[in-house]
């Protein structure tokens, strides 16, 4: 790689870090504009308790007030952030940061795994649709991805939990239709150029077709495909958890959610924000140098 | 007639007959969707009760009519905002292009930087988790439809930006056509196909996210029923096992949404 190159890949990537660290920031910041002003904000259930003097009630309407000013209130935030303080979450009753790091590994674990099976099974299906055909397997393929589709995550996950099967296997069969779809797609539009058109009408064989002319050239799109899947697990993880009482994210954000605790919702908001702009854009820039390459 | 024509017609005879049932809501059920029959608590099916009664005594089959005119009526009602918006701020950024364009797609992007279902719940979150029945309706809907636009909108400026750069388009320009006559007469009828089709692909999409988030308790507020919140009954499975209408609900979200899929032009049909 020549030094200019390498000046090139390097502000390219600084200019990746940059957009994805704004991205977080806004996000961030209009996920603590809704809190803030979402209704009943600032009004604490222990100021009708009363054991509670008057000087204490006094105390903590102080300390809602500083957080009156929008600005002053997410600076207050991105500050003790910086410290790994995230606050406590208001209905558990714990360090954020805690929940988060402990939370997080299970949702990560759940969804690395159903993403590998989601893909992997999409694709070694898209694939022998396309090298073995026959209308039976074309239609089984068709009709199986569309029952899947139309399924509700949450009824995925109450078969799953019926079924006494892993989480991760949920989520794989709420991501492998949409994964299938997209890839079937993909493959049919690579079948249909005129180059793979030229290389069947000279009768090269169909697994070095399918290699060299239609999965190659598809690579990049694919790549980009992968890190909007990681993104549409994360989501998915939500009702998939929540019903299959899996200690993640996903169950932590529902939980949130049902109890508003909302300075929790506020990190999550945060977190998943950040993991899904980095997917993304490590995929679209992944998918970008294999364009180039290819 | 092609096999795809013809369950084109099926699909769409068995949505309209839905969609009618859902209508006569109030001449097809037999009771109110709130009535209880508190000496038939999880009932079975019978002459009375078509498909049972839930635990607290409801008449199922009423239940699911009235559920049925919930999620088909506001998830197009959603689907329709959510176009509305996508095609008035696609449609500028298209036809602006240059920093209009890099901003709304910019505003796009911050959207779509989560995932749609935790964004929703994160929003619904903020509302009082105590709203009346038929707010929880509207604010569901309405949620959905706000927040559902910004895959479509990528859809619709690159199409808008197709027709900016069209030839059509240069020769209204140069015969002095005005931008008001340009945008009814030249760009709208252009974008119409691509928005139908966006409209029809959110249907679906809406109708499975409301049932997701009533049975994760965030969508619509009983008593008032809809798809999501009759599927919660499912996560009994000794109701289910003893009573099978209670899969009733399941059955028709999933026939419709079906439907919707074979309805929906494919992707070579859209080229």
């Amino acid at each position: 790689m020549s030094l200019s190159q390498t000046t090139k890949w390097f502000a390219t990537l600084l200019r990746r870090l940059l957009a994805l660290v704004l991205l977080t920031l806004v996000g961030g910041f209009l996920a603590a504009t809704l809190v803030r002003y979402s209704p009943g904000y600032g009004t604490d259930e222990r100021e009708l308790d009363p054991r509670l003097s008057q000087g204490s009630v006094e105390w903590m309407r102080s300390q809602h007030e500083q957080n009156s000013n929008l600005f002053r209130y997410y600076g207050r935030y991105l500050r003790a952030a910086v410290h790994r303080d995230f606050g406590n979450s208001e209905s558990l009753h714990r360090p954020i940061a805690q929940l988060l790091a402990e939370r997080f590994q299970v949702t990560l674990r759940s969804v690395s795994l159903a993403v590998f099976i989601a893909w992997s099974a999409a694709f070694a299906l898209a694939a022998l649709r396309w090298l073995v055909g026959g209308w039976l397997f074309d239609l089984s393929c068709t009709l199986v991805s569309g029952f899947l589709l139309s399924l509700p995550a949450a009824i995925v996950a109450l078969i799953f939990v019926y079924l006494r099967a892993p989480v991760f296997l949920a989520i794989a069969v709420v991501l492998f239709p949409k994964v299938f779809r997209f890839i079937h797609n993909l493959l049919s539009h690579a079948s249909g150029q005129p180059h793979v058109l030229a290389a069947k009408a000279r009768g090269i064989a169909r697994s070095r077709i399918f290699l060299r002319h239609m999965l190659a050239p598809s690579m990049a799109t694919l790549v980009a495909l992968l890190g909007t899947s990681t993104s549409l697990g994360f989501g998915t993880a939500v009702p998939i958890e929540a019903l299959s009482d899996s200690a993640g994210i996903g169950q932590l954000a529902w939980f949130a959610a049902i109890n508003r605790d909302l300075p929790l919702i506020m990190n999550l908001t945060l977190v998943v924000t950040l993991i899904t702009v980095a997917c993304n854009s490590l995929a679209d820039y992944s998918s970008r140098l294999i364009a180039r390459q290819i | 007639m092609s096999v795809r024509k013809a369950l084109r017609r099926v699909a769409a005879f068995l949505l309209c007959a839905i969609v009618l049932l859902a209508i006569a809501a109030g001449v097809v059920t037999p009771y109110s969707y709130a009535h209880q029959f508190r000496e038939l608590p999880n009932a079975a099916p019978s002459a009375i009760h078509l498909l049972g009664t839930d635990g607290l005594g409801r008449d199922l089959f009423s239940r699911l009519v009235y559920g049925t005119r919930v999620s088909l009526l506001l998830a197009p009602a959603a689907a329709l905002l959510s176009t509305l918006i996508a095609g008035v701020l696609g449609g500028t950024a298209g036809l602006l292009g240059g920093w209009s364009e890099r901003a709304i797609l910019g505003i796009a992007d911050l959207s779509m930087a989560a995932p749609l279902l935790f964004v929703l719940i994160a929003l619904r979150a903020m509302l009082p988790l105590d709203l009346a029945p038929l707010l929880s309706v509207i604010a569901t809907f309405l949620i959905l439809g706000l927040l559902g636009w910004p895959a479509s909108l990528r859809v619709l400026c690159a199409a808008t930006r197709d027709i900016r750069n069209s030839d059509f388009l240069l020769l209204a320009r140069s015969t002095g056509c005005g931008p008001t006559r340009m945008i009814f007469r030249q760009i709208f009828p252009n974008l119409r196909p691509v928005l139908l089709a966006q409209f029809w692909v959110s249907i679906p999409v809406f109708i499975l996210t409301e049932a997701t988030l009533s049975m994760l308790g965030l969508g619509v507020s009983e008593p008032i029923p809809s798809w999501g919140n009759l599927l919660r009954g499912l996560e009994d499975f000794s109701a289910v096992s003893s009573n099978p209408g209670r899969l009733a609900p399941l059955a028709m979200l999933t026939i419709v949404v079906i439907c919707f899929q074979v309805i929906l032009p494919s992707q070579e049909e859209l080229g």
